[in-house]
């Protein structure tokens, strides 16, 4: 198998609100292929020349832009980009909140196989093309939407909390205190977006006062325990991520990180069935413990290895539960770890430096992307502010649905 | 000494208008400090507690905002760390108050001045020696949680320490974009946005035969890298507050652009009347309710002195750029404006030329960098800032062209444009953003 190089990518900033600049979905792609491709140091002539000999694709990740924009056939879309993507293979991937992850996985697949030289990852979304309570209807589409979404106000959140009810019960926690554990996620991950120069929240305010006291006038409560400071975004933006083979890679620059692992699994649609399923296992989320396992297995390394995650904080319960599924604590003790700061910046297994998606946005067909395109930052140093220091390995998890889909990848130094 | 600031009560004197609200909640939250919120009555103390907390959308600060009234100002602001004073704008006022707060404030507090462009100087000569030095001119943009500017303006007598220590509170525990600026009138971003704004306002009576203030404002909507036109900006500020701002600048400045600081005749007669803008539902622009229910929004005709509805104006050069700015074509829109060759595109483009060069030569003489006049631009208005409008239009066409071609002779005569040229460096801030479609 050929290896898989990372050679470089961008983000849109995430603060933008496309509708409000009255711009499409066009523009969102040519604006962020630009900036990832100059990132890499590819032109659109290296596309064409490459596309020559068919050894250039790309894979398009978003969820459901057929609701939020009306238009689906998403990967033919880069031909509106550049003359350069005429001929170009490309499709889009779905996974709900995976998709971007789907996508990755496809082209770093093609390059394993050694039949694309290149290949271009982007994840998209436009979400505030309309109002947060159609917005919440839409997102009940990567749940079952007959028995879990139609006609329920906020159904996702409503899902995660009954996940944060479930982690209770099955660990016999002190409720307070796990409250409190799933608050400081809120806060770390608001505080770590101040660093971001691209992060939705980086001029919003958040403390712990703030975040514990749920149910106020301004944290008021969406889903069961779970408030506005315990929510991801609703954001607009995109991501690029540029693949390349071993070869081609090193014809651009060397030493270019590499996707070390990955882990792809998925757990029953239904919350019910996922719970109802768990209970014989020491995990909350079993399938998404295995997707961790899976990758590292498939990169040969453990969690001591692994020196930064992202992780997918659709909620504070997810992220809660995501502890323990990256092996940093064991399973019921993860608000530990939280309380000592283990995953804070200056901890010994930060998680979400980047803001994650409380802090930087969610953008649902772009996350998996972003994560991807952080992960690479943060081994190749070139994070800023939120560098985490000597990152050789980096982990992501990227979940669709109640963590129907779960994606785990390992990108790390050669 | 210790080389952090430790604020932790903040007394705010005016604290009931917008901005002493606002300012009072960015201490409370991410100063998180005590703040005494000190206005002339209890009510209007209360309802400041309520507008800062909700500008930051956070309850969790109530317990951090302390009603309090004039009659106790020595008590609230002889037990606080950092007074910051955000009464009206009147010189006469402010010196008053401050000398108020000289008599109690205590030994080593830090003082600052919320206004936006008198002479900070000036009010420093209020307070005894010892607390001159603490003194600070801190100027930030409504609304202060989205705009993140936080003009800086130390005087003659402040201690350098003091300053350094201060920038750095506001920098990295508020979380302002901080910009240092002498003590000039209106400091950076106010001269540069609002000799925009009157030079609009001046060009909209030279052009009332064509329309007037919606044909300038056509010309120069959020396609031309803003959120608001310029016009509806100056309504929206209201037309007292927009006067008072320029008129102090051309009383106490005189550079190339002093005639462009001339409030127009027909603003003066407004507020006469008491038509200020959107504060008090009338001004440059009006909105009223029609017989069937629906909106209508009007503008004020200055050829003819009354209100009539807005008309809506198709410029191809506008419709051509709105709709490249909607699918990206950023290079495609600026080729537009610059080859499209008719009145209103020139109109446009020559405005933002001059807004570049504009903001050049005050970053000179105002700031201390060529950069911070993007600074404060971006930040302080969220227009597209002049070095990355340079970037955008120098993509097209060669700027020194550009400049000779569209800018007035009589402007060119008086600004050396072979040097300001020779020092520009490329913008810190993305154009993309700015420049929007639609409306």
């Amino acid at each position: 198998m050929n290896k898989v190089h990372i050679i470089g990518g961008a983000q849109t900033d995430f603060e933008r609100n496309w509708t409000k600049e009255g711009k499409n979905l066009v523009a969102l792609l040519k604006e962020v292929l630009k900036d990832g491709l100059d990132d890499a140091g590819i032109s659109f002539d290296d596309v064409r020349m490459l596309n020559e000999k068919n050894k250039v694709g790309c894979f398009v990740g978003n969820f459901i832009a057929e609701q939020y924009v009306n238009q689906g056939h998403l990967g033919a879309f880069l031909t509106e980009v550049s003359p350069a993507f005429y001929g170009v293979p490309s499709a889009r991937y779905e996974a709900a909140c995976a998709s971007s992850s789907v996508a990755l996985d496809a082209a770093i697949t093609k390059i394993k196989a050694g039949e694309y030289d290149l290949a271009i990852v982007v994840g998209w979304e436009l979400m505030k093309t309309v109002d947060s309570k159609i917005g919440g209807d839409i997102l009940g589409r990567a749940a079952y939407y007959e028995k879990e979404g139609r006609g329920i106000d906020f159904p996702f959140p409503k899902l995660f909390g009954r996940l944060a009810d479930e982690i209770l019960n099955k660990y016999k926690i002190e409720e307070g205190r796990f409250m409190d554990a799933l608050a400081m996620i809120s806060v770390k991950n608001y505080s770590n977006a101040k660093n971001n120069p691209l992060a939705q929240t980086r001029k919003w305010f958040m403390n712990f006062e703030q975040a514990k006291n749920r149910g106020t006038s301004t944290n008021s409560i969406v889903g069961g325990r779970l408030a506005v400071s315990d929510c991801s975004q609703v954001t607009d933006g995109a991501a690029v991520v540029v693949l390349a083979s071993e070869q081609y890679a090193n014809s651009i620059k060397k030493g270019t990180p590499i996707v070390k692992g990955y882990g792809h699994r998925v757990a029953p649609l239904l919350f019910e069935k996922k719970i109802l399923e768990s209970q014989n296992s020491p995990y909350i989320l079993p399938w998404t413990r295995q997707a961790v396992l899976d990758a590292y297995k498939t990169s040969g390394l453990e969690v001591k290895d692994i020196d930064v995650f992202e992780t997918h904080d659709c909620f504070t319960s997810s992220e809660y539960a995501a502890v323990s599924a990256f092996g940093i604590s064991k399973p019921g003790e993860e608000y530990q770890a939280i309380e000592t700061g283990i995953t804070s910046m200056l901890g010994s297994k930060p998680i979400n430096p980047s803001g994650g998606l409380i802090g930087c946005g969610h953008p649902v067909g772009a996350s998996g992307a972003r994560m991807f395109l952080d992960i690479y930052k943060q081994v190749a140093g070139k994070a800023g502010k939120y560098q985490v220091n000597n990152a050789n390995n980096g982990m992501m998890l990227n979940i669709g649905g109640s963590a129907t889909t779960n994606y785990v990848f390992i990108v790390g130094n050669p | 000494m210790n080389n952090k600031l430790n604020i932790s009560k903040v007394a705010v004197v005016g604290a009931n208008g917008t901005m002493g609200a606002n300012i009072s909640a960015i201490f409370a939250s991410f100063g998180d400090a005590k703040v005494y919120l000190i206005s002339r009555d209890m009510e209007k103390s209360r309802n400041a507690v309520i507008k800062a907390y909700k500008s930051v959308r956070s309850d969790g600060i109530i317990k951090n905002l302390i009603p309090a009234e004039y009659s106790d100002l020595e008590k609230y602001v002889s037990d606080a760390d950092l007074v910051f004073e955000s009464v009206s704008e009147e010189l006469e006022l402010k010196k008053d108050i401050t000398t108020r707060i000289g008599k109690c404030a205590k030994k080593g507090s830090i003082i600052c001045s919320g206004t936006s462009g008198l002479s900070v100087t000036t009010l420093a000569e209020c307070l005894p020696t010892e607390l001159k030095t603490n003194y600070f001119g801190v100027h930030m943009f409504n609304p202060p949680y989205a705009m993140t500017l936080c003009e800086f303006i130390p005087t003659k007598y402040s201690d350098n320490t003091k300053a350094v220590l201060l920038k750095n509170y506001l920098t990295d525990v508020l979380r302002r974009t901080v910009v240092e600026t002498k003590d000039s009138p209106a400091f950076l971003g106010n001269r540069i946005g609002f000799q925009f704004i009157n030079q609009a306002l001046i060009f909209a009576e030279q052009y009332k035969d064509q329309g007037g203030i919606d044909f300038i404002d056509a010309i120069l909507g959020p396609f031309s890298g803003r959120a608001m036109p310029p016009i509806v900006t100056a309504d929206f500020v209201g037309l007292d507050v927009h006067k008072a701002i320029v008129n102090n600048v051309y009383n106490n400045t005189n550079d190339y652009n002093k005639e462009t600081f001339l409030c127009p005749a027909y603003v003066d007669s407004l507020i006469s009347e008491n038509k200020l803008g959107r504060k008090v539902g009338c001004g440059l622009y009006k909105s009223e309710i029609d017989d069937s229910g629906n909106k209508r929004r009007m503008v004020y005709d200055i050829k003819n002195g009354y209100y009539r509805d807005v008309i809506k104006f198709a410029f191809p050069f506008a419709d051509n750029m709105k709709e490249q700015i909607k699918n990206g074509d950023y290079y495609q829109a600026f080729e537009t404006l610059i080859n499209s060759n008719s009145i209103e595109s020139n109109l446009c483009l020559n405005f933002l030329l001059e807004y570049i060069i504009y903001s050049l030569i005050t970053a000179q003489e105002v700031g201390y960098s060529v950069h911070d006049a993007d600074e404060v631009m971006a930040t302080g208005f969220n227009w597209c800032p002049p070095l990355a409008l340079l970037d955008a239009l120098a993509e097209v066409q060669n700027p020194k062209l550009l400049f000779s071609k569209i800018v007035d002779k009589q402007v060119l005569k008086k600004i050396n444009l072979e040097k300001l040229i020779l020092d520009i460096e490329p913008s810190k801030y993305d154009y993309r953003k700015f420049f929007k479609s639609g409306r």
